[in-house]
């Protein structure tokens, strides 16, 4: 709720994340333009968490499964668009157009399945049960030798096609990114302003409440559950496309791990606080083992989650709206 | 309206509820009365479906209400209250009975509309605060209320449920001397349209509004009939009243 009143700030960050690619190659520094891009697709990721944890109370510990079901959509029909084969009868294909909704179907209905059978379950038990459908993603790409297995495949052909939009053209694809970005942004406000965000603060704030009122928490759980299922979808699937690359270690459980530092870290409950934890996180994973190095402190640079283990607790105990909370203090 | 049969509660070797069979009249205000740990609020929820029965039958407006699932009992004009008050905290006093609102329309799960946006709800959801006397509060946090006033807000939202049978547990235990009468006259206004099983611990209540008492003593009921009839009844003036209660009654 609290987001809505920061109107002249989001439109801010949205002229700055407009005038980016300007600005980089302005600089001499376009290399950044990928970090950027990684930025907007990770933040999409995260937001969707957000919507999970910090407006239902549900601590999804498996979000990067769905990241992972995007990516292969995508993988997967690259893959056989190259080769030229079919998979159940069908062609792959390099279309945007088709490649994109399937990857955004097929992460819904994989929300769909998990959620149905998670949703049963509250609190720790939530916690193990959506961790350990994470991890079942995860061993069953591995298990997908002709996609790779454990090391993924490269796409050959490169990024979707789409009709006027040249995806392998980096500049072109931050914008697209970032379209999608503030699309999905901009559908999140929305929702947890809507009815239906009313009934998710209920369930976080008083979940045995709600059937005395005659709401049915769980289909409402399932319901954000899918959607913020079909936001990482979306992510994997931009992902898989800016890295030309997919492979198991986007599902991994210590990239669910890194889904919800992120939120914390930025401010659950808010929808600009997982976006600016996007952005410290990305920052300190480029540039904390440089600084560690620096300061001779070399192994530590290997490990550098060990600092950053430290610093979320910190921020956990002591801003608990995270980024958000100190760059907007509540008044009053 | 309502009638149980033969219901049975056990916890354990405890039973609750034991072999209950009671009936609520339409449009009548139905005490339920016992002692501390009588089972009243077992009772309460094995109506509204927070608790399966072990055995037994409940039939609600002709119906059987056991196969009706629990968030869906509201809809069917069985509504609830809570003795232990059960609100959401981080919510407005509007909005708590706005939740309410949106459900009984059907649009819980709606992402079209703008909570904020639908002035009729916020417009209702202000009529029914003015009746339990909280219109003032509407714009306060819901955890920042005293005690008496979330009790308050706990009738607002049973009455924004739009009930046809209302399960009130101790509805005003813990508001101050001038809120409970202020409750007290509105669920007498609501004699005609809505029928209440009242829980009750005050007598004075008890005596006031109920157009028929149930004694209910170990999860078993021991009388039910009406108000005059239960205030001399031998067994329930030994197992629950007392004599200095009734006596001091004084009327
Ligand atoms: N979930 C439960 N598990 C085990 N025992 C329970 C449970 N709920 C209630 N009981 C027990 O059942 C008995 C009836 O409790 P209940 O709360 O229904 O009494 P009550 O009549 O509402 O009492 P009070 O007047 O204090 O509100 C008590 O002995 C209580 O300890
Ligand atoms: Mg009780």
């Amino acid at each position: 709720m609290r987001d809505t009143h920061h109107l002249p700030f989001l439109l801010g960050c949205l002229a700055a994340l407009l005038l980016l690619p300007f600005v980089l190659q302005a600089t001499g520094s376009s290399y950044l333009i990928s970090t950027a891009t990684r930025l907007v697709v990770f933040a999409i990721a995260a937001v969707s968490l957000d919507l999970l944890i910090g407006y239902t109370g549900l601590v999804s510990f498996g979000h990067a499964a769905f990241l992972g079901v995007g990516a292969y959509t995508v993988g997967i029909l690259s893959f056989h668009a190259y080769e030229d084969t079919t998979l159940i009868g069908l062609p792959g294909t390099l279309s945007g157009l088709v490649a994109i909704p399937l990857a955004l179907a097929l992460s819904a209905l994989a929300a769909l399945i998990v959620g149905a059978l998670s949703l049963r379950t509250r609190g720790v038990y939530f916690i193990m049960i959506t961790l350990s459908f994470g991890q079942m993603l995860f061993f069953l790409f591995v298990s997908l030798e002709q996609y790779g297995g454990d090391d993924g495949m490269m796409m050959f052909e490169g990024r979707n096609r789409l009709p006027l939009l040249d995806l392998n053209d980096r500049i072109s694809f931050y914008y697209f990114c970032l379209a999608w970005f503030v699309l999905f942004f901009w559908f999140c406000t929305w929702l947890v302003r809507s009815k239906f965000g009313r009934t998710l603060a209920a369930i976080k704030q008083n979940q045995d409440r709600l059937s005395s009122i005659g709401i049915n928490a769980y289909w409402a759980k399932l319901q954000v559950f899918v959607i913020a299922g079909v936001g990482a979808g979306l992510a994997g699937a931009l992902s898989a496309n800016h890295t030309e690359f997919v492979s198991p270690a986007l599902t991994h459980w210590t990239r669910s791990g890194d889904l919800m530092i992120v939120v914390i870290l930025g401010g659950m409950g808010t929808l600009v606080g997982p976006v600016l934890g996007t952005f410290l996180f990305l920052l300190l994973e480029e540039f904390l083992p440089l600084i560690l190095r620096g300061l001779g402190l070399g192994l530590l640079s290997e490990h550098w989650r060990f600092v950053f283990g430290p610093i979320l607790i910190l921020v956990v105990l002591y801003a608990k709206t995270g980024l958000y909370g100190l760059i907007f203090p509540r008044r009053g | 309206m309502l009638e149980i049969r033969n219901l049975c509660k056990s916890f354990g070797a405890l039973k609750a509820a034991d072999d209950v069979s009671l009936t609520v009249e339409r449009g009548t205000i139905h005490a339920l009365i016992g002692p501390n740990g009588a089972g009243k609020t077992t009772l309460i929820a094995l109506l509204s479906g927070y608790l399966q029965p072990t055995s037994g039958a409940i039939a609600f407006d002709g119906r059987d209400l056991l196969a009706v699932p629990t968030h869906l009992r509201p809809h069917a004009g069985l509504v609830r209250s809570f003795q232990i008050t059960s609100v959401f905290p981080e919510m407005t006093v509007r909005e708590n009975v706005c939740l309410v609102l949106q459900s009984v329309a059907g649009q819980a799960r709606s992402l079209f509309r703008l909570a904020a946006a639908d002035r009729a709800e916020q417009e209702e959801a202000d009529a029914t605060l003015a009746r339990v006397g909280l219109i003032d509060q509407a714009d306060a946090l819901t955890g920042n209320l005293a005690h008496g006033q979330k009790r308050q807000v706990e009738i607002a939202m049973a009455l924004a449920a739009r009930p046809k049978l209302l399960l009130l547990d101790e509805p005003t235990a813990g508001m101050g001397v001038e809120e409970s009468r202020r409750i007290m006259d509105l669920l007498e206004s609501l004699r005609d349209s809505v029928t209440m099983l009242l829980v009750e611990h005050d007598m004075d209540v008890v005596f006031g509004l109920a157009d028929r008492v149930s004694v209910l003593v170990y999860g078993k009921v021991i009388a039910s009939d009406t108000p005059e009839r239960i205030r001399v009844n031998a067994d329930v003036q030994e197992a629950y009243l007392g004599d200095h209660e009734l006596h001091g009654e004084g009327d």
